[in-house]
């Protein structure tokens, strides 16, 4: 950037604060999600570094088939947590999604406050990314949230949050990117395999791009290895 | 410059100190077990008894020689006492049980100018602490200051200026050589220093190979070896009374967290960590509670502590009210050791990892933190194939 050019957003910022023009590129660090779509979709080209991400929907929108994807991608760059308060993480359909098993960590806690204390620990050990696939009743969750997010924004680590149900307002309040997927219709190979899922996702929030964008994509299933 | 001091081996020193009586006779200190001599006194090795030799043919050789067994505590304590009083001369120091103590000279220029005096200090020091009086030889290595040690005689410092001039005409045994190198060179007729620097360095190596070089280059005083820093160990401990006696556990978590903070004062004052965090419990009229844990890298820091031994304290069910709560902390060193996990933090984040996975399923359980294993030779059902095990190691 020319040096005029940053000397007039320099002083557009003293003037205006927030208000003031600002670069176009992403300010904070992200990580893929695995899907180009979605990358897309959020604005900054993944999920956040150092910040809460809310996958929301209903059984069998996908949403935690999109979790599993960023799960495998960032257990290939380093060490990633799976936080699986329903114990029900499928260890072949990560592997068909091409996870490291060597640096994935799977945690299965009993109580919610367990699993949120393994997570605390583990991202400020230096998780590069953690997932909490946290059930439908997930009572003391709020409490133990803006500790995690503590712990996460100095380690630098991605949080990413996949709920069932409607979510609270404290958890809304937390996450700085919502994505709330839908499935649309089921698609097939031609030899009547399921190739996946149609899904429609929407941003209702983010506070590091604009809000409310939508997209639709195949939702592609991995052929088994 | 390094000072080399040459007392009597340990053990016998120990035994002197024992019994000031064995004070100039022969003295044999030996292993009861192996029935083989450990060390002896210069009485004794003046007739013939030489370390590693059995008990039995060292009382041929000095028929009148007392034996006595090795007092290992004794021996501890005499090194333990040597390393203390040359630490306060020079920080660079390091002693050996056969009775050489090394003190690294470098540095020491302005604390001591008059290289004189600190040698008359160094001799006066170790005599008011032990029975016996040292030779001290000056050299510009490890291997050439023993030498010199070896010729100096008590009281006579003896300084080499010129290594070459000085190993010229010592024996060739001076060298550390095994027994085949020992048969080569007498094969040879390599009597002396002098004989073996005479042969090229290239032909020397074609004869011995590569790694008797170190043979030649002690010859020419070459000896890269640099003396290993003694440190004294630092004992850190805090410990606070509690009057009326404690009862409640959730009271002992606050009191130890302030007992951590102060140790972590403690520890980053002296720019130290800590590897081992030890929690004693004095209970009303029970035997004390102890509860200690290791870590794989020097903590540093009050609520580094605090976070490590809280699980440990959750589980603590004390049999009576708490008198006393007295927190240490052992195998101190210094903080850097951390440090490199900063610089490469891959190696940082490994060891972090392993750490901090191990502490969780320890205060929990280990099937809390689980990794996939395949197994590769299973049934292709996925349930066979894919078996989730407790992580053991760090990722």
């Amino acid at each position: 950037m020319p040096d005029r050019l940053q000397q007039a957003l320099t002083v557009l910022e003293t003037r205006f604060g927030s208000a003031a023009p600002r670069p176009a590129e992403p300010r904070h660090a992200v990580r893929s999600s695995g899907i180009p779509e979605l990358d897309a979709l959020t604005g900054i080209g993944g999920w956040p570094v150092g910040r809460l991400s809310l996958l929301a929907g209903e059984n069998g929108s996908g949403k935690r088939t999109i979790a599993q994807r960023h799960v495998a991608l960032a257990s290939q760059e380093g060490a990633t947590v799976y936080v699986d308060f329903r114990a029900r993480l499928d260890p072949e359909f990560m592997h068909r999604l091409g996870a490291c098993f060597e640096r994935l960590l799977i945690v299965r806690p009993k109580t919610i406050k367990e699993g949120m204390e393994a997570a605390r620990v583990l991202a400020r050990a230096g998780a590069g990314s953690v997932c909490l696939d946290v059930p439908r009743d997930a009572k003391g969750l709020d409490a133990e949230l803006p500790h995690l997010l503590h712990r996460a924004q100095d380690a630098e680590c991605s949080l990413l949050l996949v709920h069932d149900a409607e979510v609270e307002d404290v958890i809304r309040y937390y996450a700085s990117v919502i994505v709330r997927v839908e499935r649309r219709r089921w698609a097939f190979h031609a030899d009547g395999d399921l190739a996946g899922i149609e899904v429609e996702a929407a941003v209702l929030k983010n506070r590091m791009a604009t809000p409310g964008r939508r997209a639709r994509w195949l939702l592609e299933y991995p052929r088994p290895r | 410059m390094i000072a080399c001091v040459r007392l009597p081996a340990l053990p016998v020193l120990a035994a002197v100190r024992q019994d000031p009586g064995l004070r100039g006779r022969p003295l044999v200190v030996g292993e009861n077990a192996g029935r083989t001599v450990i060390a002896a006194s210069i009485q004794a090795r003046s007739r013939g008894v030489v370390p590693g030799m059995s008990l039995t043919h060292a009382e041929q050789c000095c028929p009148d020689a007392i034996v006595q067994p090795v007092d290992q505590v004794g021996t501890a304590r005499v090194r333990q006492l040597l390393l203390r009083t040359l630490y306060r001369l020079t920080p660079e120091v390091e002693v050996s049980d056969a009775g050489y103590a090394f003190i690294d000279l470098r540095g020491s220029t302005w604390r001591w100018p008059d290289r004189d005096v600190l040698l008359e200090t160094i001799d006066g020091r170790i005599r008011a602490l032990l029975p016996a009086r040292p030779a001290l030889g000056l050299g510009a290595t490890l291997f050439v200051s023993r030498l010199a040690a070896d010729r100096a005689q008590p009281g006579a410092p003896r300084l080499v200026d010129d290594p070459a001039s000085f190993l010229e005409p010592l024996p060739i045994s001076c060298l550390p050589l095994d027994d085949e190198q020992r048969e080569y060179v007498e094969l040879l007729g390599l009597r002396t220093l002098g004989d073996l620097r005479r042969i090229p360095r290239v032909a020397f190596r074609r004869q011995f190979g590569l790694r008797a070089l170190r043979l030649h280059d002690l010859a020419w005083g070459i000896d890269p070896r640099v003396i290993p820093p003694w440190r004294p160990p630092s004992r850190i401990e805090e410990s606070t009374p509690l009057d009326p006696p404690l009862e409640d556990m959730e009271a002992l978590q606050f009191v130890v967290r302030s007992l951590a903070d102060r140790v972590g004062e403690l520890l980053a004052a002296g720019g130290l960590g800590a590897r081992e965090i030890v929690i004693r419990l004095d209970l009303d009229g029970s035997p004390p509670h102890r509860e200690s844990v290791r870590y794989a890298y020097p903590l540093t820091t009050g609520q580094d502590l605090f976070d490590r031994i809280r699980g440990r304290l959750k589980r603590v069910r004390p049999a009576a009210p708490l008198e006393r709560i007295t927190l240490s902390v052992r195998h101190v060193e210094p903080a850097y050791v951390r440090q490199p996990g900063l610089l490469l933090r891959r190696d940082g984040l490994v060891e972090m990892l392993a750490d901090a996975i191990g502490r969780l399923q320890e205060e929990s359980r280990p099937e809390l933190i689980q990794r996939v294993m395949v197994i590769a030779d299973a049934t292709p059902v996925p349930d066979r194939r894919y078996r989730l095990r407790p992580v053991t190691d760090s990722p």
